[in-house]
Order: structure tokens, then C-alpha cells, then sequence
């Protein structure tokens, strides 16, 4: 392997990683708020960027679009949320694994009757014809992707730190009884976290659509950004970058080194290997079990 | 308890009303026949095409036109998404619930495969399915559709090594009896020819991203690379090789590929690419059978644009309606069989004249395309493959 | 009255391959395997409250290793290589679930999932052995010098195991592990507190249901008469799962009530390919709103009515 080689596969890994970490971050700003598991959420990016697909055939612009599928994605969190999840608030978080569950499943068949069940090739902001830089060749989309998702990810970073929203949701995430009596509407900072949730996914979908190609089976990436808030710490969103980068890298980089099919495996054996030897990940704190 | 009776009652009712029938599938009025298909998954896209667009476009003239000696046909279709257990299960239903008279374009080499057993052992014929393994020969009642892999494999070494001068070939296979079947057949015409395979990479059935046997392909330095894949890994591919700025190969398209189809999800990344193809250009081409195809392509489903998988289906309706026409009144399984042998030189306006043997074979012919500007221009007339 | 229903219930079992056609034959061997396997997968998620994604491959481990033991050990009559197959599924499932118990919760469920894919993706790379990609032709199960060939034979077989390993599920309340596991669904605390070993009787859940799966897996196989790995994903496992949302955690004829529905709702929607998830995706999100016990619980309502 040229160095050459090896440097495209890792600027790819990075890119790939981006997207994982983007929807990582979503499943635990859903999950710290609500401590809930949403299961629904890669079926959810799906349909936001199948709704952005639509838009864009329509003959609007891709910006348009993008704006549409996040539309779509703050929409669809809101109902399911409110009209679906809410009702079993009182309940586990078994309950509302499982709806999200049922939710998934009826999701997918529902863009399978819309759009079909073929795969579709989605329009990238970048370019294709891959950049020189120092000899080595790198795809605008991948630099692209990483660009985005670093912005995104910076822009998070800022509502959670400096706005009230963000406050509120971090104080949900480390005490809700405390945060109830503060006067924080817990309801309503569940909703937001749903929405704000679907809506880093939507982004997501449309950085990555063009390069795996759109198609109703691209819900499935949900394991992946599972795997790698695990791998980060399941809980801590700069976790949640971080085993995104690990996961995105490691796919990559394996089936270069291994036998190529191995590649489908790499977040299943890594969760599995995580799980059993650091289930607090690489940045999170071992928790105990309160009795 | 009477919900329960009452229940068992009415399963009891469903299950024994199964009318008898002369022959499986053929009644007075209709004949009945089905396949398991991709509706779903990583051949969704041409299993819909060869079967709602293909075969049913064909047998809806068929059906208006007043059937086949007074009989409509009718076809049943179930999803297996391209695995081969759902096929077998799929085709059980076929057989033994909706009770086939044959089936007809089923796709995919492993899920075919899977069923041939069943099959046979049902005595059901096998008419026409969408891949080309040469398992499927010798049977009784089974009837290849695609010209069979090992021939495909014999046109395009022939052409690329013989004509072409190549030396040097890699391949890009899906890791099954599909892509293996290939790999098998290229390696025998190697060794006529004085060439070598420097390097072959296996996919996974259902895999999307490729870019780690890209890598190694390209080390390997080949002058021509061979796809033997589905749309969208084959796609995956072209797009990869674009990225790393691999140019100094060509790529080239098996048989089952060769078709805009995965040059669309390509994109940009397609120009150059070569492939054997096994239709000719449904689009475009001023053949009066491709003509009459388009036609009624534009009478029942104007929005779908005309491709080399519904033209299959289409085809292989058309030779259905012709044997079962030359069957007569009586139409058995063993009538039917006997009809199909005995086609001679069918004109179909399509294909170069049909003539099927005792070998089944009902296609066994390709030819050479380059893409220019996002479609397939023919290189050559038809390739031999004897 | 319950008697005279149990009774025509075991006559219509028993005689169904007599009255009904070969299609219908093989679909009720396929309810009863569907059901040992929702009442395995019971075993666990009903009492223990360990939800599972990921039984498909525990259901594929015993497919394939009934399959091979025939293939090549044709020798052995079926019930050995039932058993075989029960038994390597249920060390296959303590050897992951032992450390992965202690997770509890979310990280179990997800871990399990990840094993369901890893299996089959293994099965798949593992083609010398399983044929890979192209799948695995089952031959018919030999019984000494029977082969059981044809859809009837196969379904009397899987009723006999079916009815024995039900009766053992049903039975086991009333044994010491049957308290233990009701008590510990009740409240983990409480029996921890009381002096159950909540670790051990879980792994003994997690066991008992693998070789429970791995026992229906090994059926699975004769029935069907062909395996690839691509068939036993993650929609499997959640097939299962809406087996035993549907007819209730924790009920031994709820989870056969459940697999019955399932089984025969996916056969019938075989024309309606395109809705079945919307259907069965449905069901799971009315049952956890409307009827979190499931048709046990909601037939229990009727009766005391």
C-alpha cells in the first residue's frame, strides 16, 4: 500500500467517521434528555433525505433542499414524539425502544410506497474530480463531509453551552426531578431534543447520501452512530465525535489490512468488543447502577 | 370456544376448497405464471423492471389481443429481496398454493440455484430466469434466458484478448455462484489465449462500498478490470476508481451489468466504460421488435423509460406465447417443453433468429459496447460464442 | 368447557395434515416453530426482562448445525442432532451472554443485536463449511431407518418436539427456576434482597432460551429444506420480538398465540410485500399503546367477564 493509498482511505475513514459521529451525536441528545433510546432515528434520516430528493426533482435548488429535509426531520420527530412516544412516558425504556421499533419498520415500508425500494443517486454540494494536494489525491466530497459535519458539530457546541435551550437540556440530562422543580418543562425539553435530534440526522443523510447512494435500507446506519457513541461513551457528545472518527477510521482501514469482507462486520465486532471490555467507552465515566 | 370452533371451521373450509385442475396452472380461461423476485434489495430495480414491466408488459397484449387460444395469462410475483431461502420458499407458494404452470424470469444466480432441486423434483418448468450459471443445463424442464456465463465469459476474453490484444485482466466479482461462475469461465479462456488474471477481489452479496478491493486492484496494475456485479456496487466502483484517479485500466461490464442503469448512479465516472451487452439499445435501436416495445412501453407505462431488463421480461413473454401457441388447446407441461424445442429460427425483431435445441439454450449471443456521452454505443455486431 | 376446547384443539393438531393440503401442512410446522422459538425468546424477555434483537442467530446457529450433522453425519437420528443443535446454540449463547449480562438494559439489547449480525455475517464468510453466499440444501432427517421426507412426516415431528418443549416452558412456574424468574420480573431489588441469585437465574434464562431457539432452528431446517445466511437478519429477530410483544411477555400461550398471528400474517401478506413491515411495525406500536400485555392479557380481560 502507497502511502498515497493509505492517506485517501484514512481522509475517506474521516469522512465516513463524520457522518457516524453526526449520528451518534443524535441518538444522545435524544437519550440524554429522555433517557430513551430512539430506534427510529436512522429511518427518520432516511425520510428527510428521500423528502430532499423530492424537493431537489422538483427543480428547486440542492440548498433548498437541504433546508427541506431538515424541515421534514423536525417535523416528523415532533409528531412521532408527541403523538406516539409521549403516551408511554410513564413507562421503561424497554417501551419506548420498542416503539421506536415499530416506528422504524413503518417508516421504511412507508418510503418504500412513496419512493420505492431502489437505490437512487443524490446530488453532492462537492464536487467529484478529486483535488492534488502534495501528491495525494482527496475527494472534495469526503473534505466536504468532515467540513460540514465540523461545523455542525461546532454549532452544537454553542447552543448547548451558551443558550438557554441548550441550559435547559443539560440540566434535564444530569437531574430531571431538579430540573422540574427549577421550573424547566421537561416535556417540552424532550420534544426539542427529538427535533434537534432528527434534525442533526437530516443533516447527516444529505452529507452522506451521495456517496452510499439513497435507498430505503440507509436507516441502518443507526447502529453505526449506536456503536459509536458507545465506543466514545455512551452520553458524552464530545464521546460521541470521537468513536464516530474511531468507527470510521477502523471501517476503513480494515478491509484494506484484512480480507476485504470484513468490513460489514467492523461496528458489530467493535460494539460487541467495546461492550465487553469497556462498556464505558473511551471517554465516559463508569456508572454505577443506582438500586 | 365458538369463536374457536367457528374459526377452525372456517380454516378448515379455506384449506379444502382447492378446485382440480387438468394440467397445473392452465384452466379454461387462464394460465397461471409466477416467479420469485427482487423486489427489494440490491436487484430491486431490474426485478421490478423484468417482471412488472417486462413480462406483464408483453402479456398485457397478449391478454388484449384475446389471450393464447382463448386464455388470459396471469402472473404471480413474491419478493425475495435476492436471498436464495426466501426464493425457495417463495417458489413453494407458487407451485403449491397459487399453483403455477411454470415460472418464468425469476432472477439471480444463488436464488435460482437454490430452487432448481425443488423444481425439478415438482416437475415444474424453469423458463427463462434472469442469470446465466450453467448449472442450470441439462435439465428437462429448465430453459436458459441470458446467454449462460461461461459463453459471455468465451465473447469477452475472445474479444479483448484475440482482437484486442489485452494481457493483463483483473476482476471485481460478487462473492457467490454468480460472480465465481465468471471467474471460473474467464480463468479457462485465459489459459486459450496466453493471459493472466493478476488480481481478483471478492464482494459481498448485498456490499456497498468497494473502495478496499479498488486499492488492491489497482496495484495489481491490469489493462482491463472486470465487473461482475449488481447496479450498485458495479456503480460503486466506477465512482471509487474516479477518486483515486485509477486511469490507466478499463473497465468492463458482464452481461447481467451491461446497462445504463448503474452508468446513471455512476454519474460523471462512467465515460469510457466497456462492457458486453446482451440487448440492444432499447431506446434507441430501430430494430421492429425493440420498435414494437417501445411502442407498448408508451401505451401502458409511459412514465417508464425503456431499459435491457424489461426488454428481457418482454422477450421472454414473447417466447412463452410462442411455444404455448405452437402447444395447442391442450397445453401440458410436457406439450409446452416439447413446443420450446422445437422453435427454429423465431424472428422476434430483437434478437438474431431464435433457435432452441435439446441444449435449452435460448440465447447464446452478445456484443461489444463503449459508453459515449451516458449510453452504450455498440463496438461490434453480434460475438460468437461456440 | 376448557377441556373440551383443549381437546379439539389436540384432535385438530393431530389430524390437520389429513384434512388440510401440503402449503397448509407446511405452514403449520412453521407456526410451531416460530412458537418454540417465541416461547424461548419468552423465557427471557417475559420473566427477565432482557430484551433480545438479535435471536436469529441463535435460531441460524441451530438451522445450520442440524443441517451439517445430517449432512455429514447422516448416521444420527434426528432427535441427537436436535439436541446437538439445541446444545451448541445454548453454549454459543452463554459464551457471549455471560459477559454481556452484567451490561443489563439498553446494552444488552443492542449487544445482542450485534451478535445476531455477527453470526450470520460468520455463517456467510465461513463458505467451506456453509457453502457461503449460495446457500445450504438441507437432506430430509432420518429417524433410524425412516426418512422423513414429505411436508407430513416433518410436521409430526416438529408438533412432537413443539408439544415437549411447551409443556417443559409451561411447566417450569412450578419449579424452584420458574419462582425465581417470576420474582425476578416482578422486582429485581426485591429478589436480590430475598436471597435469589438474580446473575445466575438470569444466565440461566439466557441458556435455556438459546437452546430453546437453537432446538427450533434445527426444525427450521427440515422444514424449509434450504439456508443462507442472508435470510437470518435483523428483520428476523424483530419478527420474533412482535411475536412476543403481541401475545404478551410473559405468557407461555400468549408467545404461541403471537408466533401463529405472525407466521400467518406474513404468509399472508406475501402478495402485499411492500406493506408487511408497515403491518407487523404497526402492530408493535399499537400493542405498546394500546395493549402492552398483549392478546394474553386482553383475552384474560374477556374471560373474566
Amino acid at each position: 500500500m502507497t502511502t498515497a493509498a493509505v492517506v485517501q482511505v484514512v481522509v475517506s475513514g474521516l469522512a465516513t467517521g463524520s457522518v457516524y459521529g453526526l449520528m451518534a451525536l443524535s441518538l444522545v441528545i435524544i437519550y440524554n434528555a429522555t433517557r430513551t433510546l430512539n430506534f427510529a432515528q436512522g429511518e427518520m434520516l432516511m425520510v428527510s433525505t428521500f423528502v430532499a430528493w423530492s424537493v431537489y426533482h422538483a427543480g428547486l435548488p440542492l440548498l433548498v433542499s437541504a433546508v427541506a429535509a431538515v424541515l421534514a426531520a423536525a417535523v416528523l420527530a415532533f409528531l412521532c414524539e408527541r403523538l406516539i412516544v409521549r403516551r408511554t412516558l410513564a413507562a421503561t425504556h424497554w417501551d419506548v425502544l420498542i416503539i421506536t421499533l415499530g416506528l422504524s419498520l413503518m417508516l421504511r415500508a412507508g418510503a418504500g410506497l412513496v419512493w420505492s425500494h431502489d437505490e437512487f443517486p443524490f446530488p453532492s454540494f462537492f464536487r467529484d474530480r478529486p483535488l492534488a494536494i502534495a501528491g495525494v489525491r482527496l475527494a472534495p466530497v469526503s473534505l466536504g463531509i468532515i467540513g460540514a459535519s465540523l461545523v455542525l458539530m461546532l454549532v452544537l457546541y454553542a447552543l448547548f453551552a451558551w443558550t438557554r435551550l441548550g441550559r435547559a437540556m443539560r440540566a434535564v440530562a444530569q437531574n430531571q426531578r431538579a430540573a422540574r422543580l427549577m421550573g424547566i418543562s421537561v416535556e417540552r425539553v424532550n420534544s426539542m431534543a427529538w427535533v434537534l435530534g432528527a434534525v442533526v440526522g437530516a443533516v447527516a443523510g444529505v452529507l452522506v447520501a451521495p456517496v452510499i447512494f439513497l435507498s430505503t435500507t440507509m436507516g441502518l446506519i443507526v447502529v453505526n452512530g449506536f456503536t459509536a457513541a458507545v465506543l466514545g461513551g455512551f452520553g458524552s457528545m464530545p464521546g460521541a465525535v470521537l468513536g464516530g472518527m474511531v468507527l470510521g477510521l477502523l471501517e476503513n482501514l480494515a478491509p484494506l489490512y484484512l480480507p476485504s469482507g470484513i468490513r460489514y462486520s467492523v461496528p458489530f465486532l467493535v460494539l460487541i468488543a467495546i461492550l465487553l471490555i469497556r462498556p464505558a467507552g473511551l471517554l465516559g465515566r463508569v456508572e454505577r447502577r443506582k438500586v | 370456544m365458538r369463536v374457536f370452533l367457528a374459526s377452525l371451521v372456517a380454516v378448515l373450509a379455506v384449506v379444502a376448497a382447492q378446485p382440480a385442475l387438468a394440467e397445473q396452472g392452465v384452466s379454461d380461461t387462464e394460465i397461471v405464471l409466477g416467479c420469485s423476485n427482487s423486489f427489494s434489495g440490491p436487484l430491486a430495480f431490474t426485478g421490478e423492471q423484468a417482471t412488472r414491466y417486462g413480462v406483464d408488459l408483453y402479456l398485457k397484449v397478449v391478454n388484449d389481443g384475446g389471450g393464447i387460444h382463448g386464455r388470459k395469462v396471469r402472473t404471480v410475483y413474491y419478493d425475495d429481496g435476492y436471498k436464495p431461502q426466501e426464493a425457495v420458499a417463495n417458489t413453494r407458494k407458487l407451485v403449491e398454493q397459487d399453483k403455477i404452470f411454470a415460472v418464468i424470469a425469476p432472477q439471480g444466480t444463488a436464488p435460482v440455484a437454490a430452487t432448481l432441486d425443488y423444481l425439478e423434483e415438482n416437475r415444474v418448468p424453469l423458463l427463462f430466469p434472469f442469470q446465466g450459471s450453467p448449472i442450470t443445463r441439462g435439465k428437462k424442464y429448465v430453459f436458459s434466458g441470458m446467454t449462460l456465463y461461461d459463453r459471455q465469459a468465451r465473447m469477452m476474453v475472445d474479444y479483448l484478448a484475440g482482437t484486442r490484444k489485452f494481457r493483463t485482466f483483473a476482476t471485481l466479482y460478487q462473492d457467490d455462484e454468480y460472480g465465481k461462475a465468471f471467474l471460473t469461465a474467464f480463468e479457462k479462456e485465459f489459459a486459450r489465449h496466453g493471459s493472466k488474471m493478476v488480481a481478483a477481489e471478492a464482494v459481498k452479496r448485498g456490499a456497498t462500498d468497494v473502495s478496499a478491493q479498488i486499492a488492491k486492484l489497482q496495484a495489481a496494475r491490469p489493462q482491463a478490470t472486470f465487473l461482475v456485479l449488481t447496479p450498485g456496487p458495479g456503480a460503486q466502483a466506477l465512482k471509487e476508481r474516479e477518486k483515486i484517479g485509477w486511469t490507466d485500466t478499463v473497465m468492463v461490464s458482464a452481461g447481467p451489468l451491461t446497462d445504463e442503469r448503474y452508468l446513471g448512479l455512476a454519474g460523471d465516472a462512467a465515460e469510457g466504460v466497456e462492457g458486453l451487452s446482451l440487448w440492444p439499445d432499447p431506446l434507441v435501436s430501430d430494430l421492429p421488435g425493440v420498435r414494437t416495445y417501445r411502442d407498448a412501453m408508451q401505451k401502458y407505462f409511459s412514465k417508464n423509460e425503456p431499459n435491457r431488463y424489461s426488454l428481457s421480461g418482454y422477450f421472454a413473454a414473447m417466447l412463452f406465447t410462442e411455444a404455448a401457441r405452437r402447444a395447442g388447446k391442450t397445453l401440458t407441461r410436457d406439450g409446452f417443453a416439447t413446443a420450446l424445442e422445437s422453435v427454429k429460427s423465431f424472428e422476434s425483431g430483437i434478437l438474431p433468429p431464435v433457435s432452441i435445441g435439446p441444449d435449452h439454450e435460448t440465447q447464446k449471443q452478445g456484443f461489444w459496447v463503449r459508453v459515449e456521452k451516458g449510453r452504450f454505443k455498440p463496438l461490434t455486431d453480434w460475438l460468437k460464442s461456440e | 368447557m376448557r377441556v373440551t376446547a383443549a381437546g379439539a384443539g389436540v384432535v385438530a393438531l393431530v389430524a390437520w395434515p389429513w384434512v388440510a393440503s401440503r402449503y397448509f401442512v407446511f405452514l403449520a410446522s412453521l407456526v410451531l416453530v416460530n412458537g418454540i422459538v417465541a416461547v424461548g425468546l419468552n423465557l427471557l424477555s417475559g420473566y427477565t426482562h432482557q430484551l433480545s434483537f438479535g435471536h436469529a442467530g441463535f435460531f441460524a446457529i441451530g438451522a445450520y448445525t442440524a443441517a451439517l450433522l445430517t449432512l455429514h453425519a447422516a448416521v444420527l437420528p434426528v432427535p441427537v442432532t436436535l439436541l446437538a443443535a439445541g446444545a451448541l446454540t445454548a453454549v454459543v449463547g452463554l459464551a457471549f451472554g455471560v459477559p454481556c449480562l452484567r451490561l443489563g438494559g439498553l446494552y444488552l439489547t443492542m449487544a445482542t443485536l450485534a451478535f445476531g449480525i455477527v453470526v450470520s455475517e460468520t455463517l456467510l464468510n465461513l463458505d467451506w463449511l456453509t457453502r457461503g453466499a449460495d446457500g445450504l440444501r438441507v437432506p430430509a432427517a432420518r429417524l433410524g431407518a425412516v426418512t422423513l421426507s414429505g411436508d407430513t412426516a416433518r410436521y409430526y415431528l416438529v408438533l412432537a418436539v413443539a408439544a415437549a418443549m411447551v409443556a417443559a416452558a409451561a411447566n417450569i412456574v412450578r419449579t424452584r427456576t420458574g419462582r425465581a424468574f417470576l420474582a425476578i420480573r416482578e422486582s429485581e431489588v426485591a429478589a436480590q434482597a430475598s436471597g435469589v441469585p438474580v446473575a445466575a437465574y438470569r444466565t440461566t434464562a439466557f441458556g435455556l432460551s438459546a437452546f430453546y431457539t437453537g432446538v427450533a432452528g434445527g426444525l427450521f431446517a427440515f422444514v424449509v429444506g434450504f439456508l443462507s445466511p442472508d435470510a437470518f437478519d435483523l428483520f428476523l429477530s424483530v419478527d420474533f420480538v412482535v411475536m412476543i410483544i403481541l401475545g404478551g411477555l410473559g405468557s407461555v400461550p400468549g408467545s404461541l398465540a403471537g408466533a401463529a398471528v405472525v407466521t400467518l400474517l406474513h404468509d399472508g401478506l406475501a402478495a402485499f410485500q411492500n406493506y408487511r413491515p408497515l403491518v407487523f411495525g404497526g402492530v408493535l406500536v399499537a400493542c405498546m399503546l394500546f395493549m402492552p400485555g398483549g392478546i394474553a392479557s386482553a383475552l384474560r380481560l374477556r374471560a373474566s367477564h
